[in-house]
């Protein structure tokens, strides 16, 4: 005979041994969040707190550039291409003039050289900046924003002094960089020479970023909100991230010590001394800490150059008028600030590329998001994707 | 760090040993050019031998895939110079982690409904890229999980980076540095190309 009592008893056990039924649910992020650097939208289904199957929508931003670019003349596409990735729109010239130097078997003048590289990695400081800015506001700390901003824009202000552009410098050109702007096409050429102070206010403005770099350690370093929020977040093991070809300090962060810049022979980097940074684990709080001393290193990088310059010398290599780039194919890839950004040139011989593929690094960086983000608790989705420091102008080209 | 092309022609490149050694293990022929070691594969052995050149050779970085539409008829730019066997060229670049060594992989896809077989299995990373190229050239990556537009809308007809397909902003409306920029000299003497390239050179540059 049940008893009233077993029954209630019946029931209770019967209530714990059924497993809560949760229903899925479709989220949608974006395509304008703050944390996508541009138009990205993140399809999600969302099981309880955690994500699945996260699908990123991309093309919000795709100016067809590889097409843009066979119908345009040499000199005209550096003025495109920096637009990629356009935090660090002077690195993304300089594989492709690299590219087109190459078929041409033009030798760049060792002060150009110097400058290409001075800022090369300026572009590369100012970047990270920006990550140093945005990251922890997407993880609730607004205060690295003020600090990291306002020493990105010395750099920028020097960036402008030299090239005439903060963000969109087109300074490089086929052999060399930019020659006088107001000599017009029918005088003699006299190529742009560095502004006077520039260099001392570079020493100037490297030490700040020392001083900014020791600051932000702190603030960010130091703050256990960001470290509960980043360490052991979104870990990304090394041979995944090479299957998807993250590169960059994304993948320097996972324990690769690869860098490009050590690799390969576009900017005369052997010259100089600096470490390549590698993190352990591969996690959020990696991904941040090696570009802070990614900082620390380009700072040492550009010291050193300033110091070693050549007082003097021609800017520009002999070149054509009319730049016409011998037949032939060749891909010329470089480290940007973001990783691997390189140019597949196929050159007819005519005044512009028959075809140029443009391999930009945050394109490959966020095709790792369905594989990141399987799984997640929601909140990690904006740390994780943060992390990454990406840009959709270097997505979608 | 630049060196002319007559040179790498006379003496051994020193990519060249390598580049023997990535032809020998994934059966294809290398050549070198503009530092730029590229190996020509048969269509049929794509994946197994990008699989080989991952696992034997070490080349485990999977940098970018796409496509060349070679084609003697275009719609946009310059038409080539030099009348070319019309197909579709595959490209697929890997490198190692360790020597800062790459091989860009080529095969030869025909015209006529392109197709080969995916490499999402060899490296993931290929799923974005092969996308691209699908809804770029058309070339349909057999084995691919979804290989459903990436950038361009569902409802997009068409693959823009073929040569056939024409510009339509050009087509609208003509570049607009045709009027700013005077000729340079040898385009007075009717030079060859399009008029959408011959008359936009700068004069600066």
């Amino acid at each position: 005979m049940v008893t009233d009592s077993d029954l209630v008893r019946h029931l209770g056990e019967a209530s714990v041994s059924v497993e809560l039924e949760t229903e899925d649910m479709t989220l949608n992020i974006g395509p304008q969040h703050p944390s996508t650097h541009g138009v990205l939208r993140l399809v999600a289904r969302v099981d309880g707190e955690r994500a699945f199957d996260v699908k990123p929508v991309i093309g919000y931003m795709h100016r067809g550039y590889e097409k843009l670019s066979e119908v345009r003349t040499y000199p005209q596409i550096t003025a495109l291409i920096n637009r990629i990735d356009w935090v660090s729109g002077y690195a993304n010239e300089i594989p492709f003039v690299v590219a087109a130097e190459k078929l041409l078997g033009v030798e760049v003048p060792e002060r150009a050289q110097y400058i290409r590289l001075i800022l090369t990695e300026m572009a590369r400081i100012a970047s990270h900046f920006m990550f140093m800015a945005s990251y922890p506001q997407e993880l609730g700390a607004l205060t690295p924003i003020m600090f990291s901003l306002r020493e990105r824009e010395r750099v920028l202000d020097l960036i402008e002094g030299v090239t005439g552009g903060r963000f969109h410098p087109n300074f490089n050109r086929i052999g060399g960089v930019k020659p006088n702007a107001g000599s017009g096409p029918t005088t003699k050429k006299t190529p742009q020479d560095l502004p006077a102070g520039f260099l001392a206010e570079t020493r100037d403005a490297m030490d700040r970023v020392l001083v900014a770099c020791d600051d932000l350690e702190d603030l960010v370093a130091g703050n256990e909100i960001v470290l509960a929020r980043t360490k052991g977040i979104g870990i990304l093991p090394p041979e995944v991230a090479a299957a998807y070809g993250v590169s960059g300090p994304n993948l320097r962060a996972s324990g690769v010590n690869f860098d490009l810049r050590k690799a390969e022979s576009y900017l005369p980097y052997d010259k100089f001394d600096f470490d390549v940074i590698v993190g352990e684990t591969g996690d959020c709080w990696d991904r941040w800490w090696v570009r802070l001393q990614e900082m620390r290193e380009s700072v040492k990088i550009v010291q050193q150059a300033v110091d070693g310059i050549p007082p003097s010398g021609p800017l520009q290599a002999k070149v054509p008028k009319v730049i016409k780039v011998p037949k032939g194919e060749t891909y010329v890839r470089a480290e940007n600030p973001k990783g691997e950004m390189g140019y597949y040139l196929v050159s007819d011989g005519g005044m512009g590329p028959y075809r140029l593929k443009i391999r930009s690094a945050s394109f490959s960086n966020i095709s790792i998001l369905p594989w990141i983000l399987e799984g997640v608790l929601m909140p990690d989705i904006i740390a994780i994707m943060g992390s990454l420091d990406f840009v959709l102008g270097d997505v979608d080209r | 760090m630049t060196s002319s092309p007559s040179d790498t022609e006379a003496t051994v490149h020193p990519l060249q040993e390598f580049a023997d050694h990535v032809a020998e293990t994934v059966g294809g022929t290398a050549s070198i050019e503009a530092d730029t070691i590229k190996v020509r594969i048969a269509v049929d052995e794509w994946a197994d031998a990008l699989t080989k050149a991952r696992d034997d050779l070490d080349l485990v970085f999977f940098s970018w895939l796409s496509a060349i539409d070679w084609a003697n008829e275009v719609e946009a730019g310059d038409a080539l110079n030099v009348e070319v066997d019309e197909r579709f060229e595959l490209l697929c670049t890997v490198g190692d982690l360790t020597e800062g060594r790459r091989v860009t992989f080529s095969t030869d896809l025909s015209k006529d409904k392109p197709s080969i077989s995916s490499l999402v299995d060899v490296y993931a990373g290929a799923n974005w890229h092969e996308r691209e190229a699908a809804e770029m050239f058309g070339i349909l990556f057999v084995g691919h999980p979804n290989l459903e537009h990436l950038y361009l809308l569902d409802s997009f007809i068409g693959n823009p980076l073929r040569k056939s397909y024409p510009l339509l902003s050009r087509e609208v409306k003509p570049w607009p540095g045709s009027v700013d920029v005077e000729a340079m000299p040898e385009q007075s003497s009717g030079e060859s190309g399009s008029p959408q390239t011959a008359s936009t050179e700068n004069p600066e540059a």
